[in-house]
């Protein structure tokens, strides 16, 4: 839906590995997110309809989700009608959108191209996080390479 | 499958993590295109969400 909508993206985390074939269940969706003023705006347009609100938050709070609180923020974590989605302008060990585009692959979901970040990346990242609730998804992010590789897919 | 073909330095830590991972998931997950790969996720949090209702629904019946 925000491909579709010509929102620069790129997609990380738990659905990027299932997509690069991890057998991990998640519940949310990560993005890295372009953060010029035309994305903003098309990312803020795209996602409103669906009510994003930050996630965690009490209800009522006055949040307003446009290109300006974007770009007031960094990080994002929403809840929305689409489920949980994380927004980020910045990932840790792979920095920001632009940094992390010219090394991501496409990947063609449901006729669009996604772009995804590469397996070696992924890995790269959840390592650079260094968080210890990571430790099970790296071995098998790294257990999924080493298939890949033995198989000529990598 | 040798490390040394790796982008990084093998941590000992996620190497013994690794030797408890279920690799055939893996095998018929690389069978399918990253599209079927992202239903067959998306079948599994539908099922994970009624699971939960259920298990919801299940635990009011007992404390009423």
């Amino acid at each position: 839906m925000l491909v579709g909508s010509g929102v620069e993206l790129i997609l990380i985390g738990g659905v990027a590995g299932f997509a690069h074939g991890s057998a991990r269940l998640t519940q949310d969706i990560d993005f890295v997110y372009r953060r010029n003023e035309e994305n903003l705006m098309r990312l803020a347009e795209a996602l409103k309809p669906h009510h994003p609100y930050l996630r965690g938050a009490p209800p009522g709070l006055p949040f307003k989700f446009d290109a300006e609180t974007l770009k007031r923020g960094l990080n994002f974590t929403l809840t929305s009608d689409l489920g949980d989605i994380d927004l980020l302008g910045e990932v840790t060990g792979g920095g920001t959108y632009e940094d992390l585009a010219p090394q991501c692959e496409k990947l063609d979901v449901y006729g669009q191209p996604v772009l995804c970040l590469t397996l070696p990346l992924l890995i790269a990242t959840k390592r650079a996080a260094g968080r210890p609730k990571d430790f099970e998804a790296i071995a098998e992010l790294e257990a999924l390479e080493e298939e890949r590789r033995a198989t000529g897919d990598l | 499958m040798t490390s040394a073909r790796l982008p990084y330095e093998p941590d000992p830590v996620i190497e013994a993590y690794k030797k408890d991972v279920d690799r055939t998931l893996l095998r018929e997950n690389l069978k399918l295109t990253p599209t079927q790969r992202l239903d067959k996720l998306s079948s599994l949090q539908s099922f994970a969400a009624e699971l939960r209702r259920a298990g919801k629904a299940a635990r009011a019946a007992q404390q009423s």
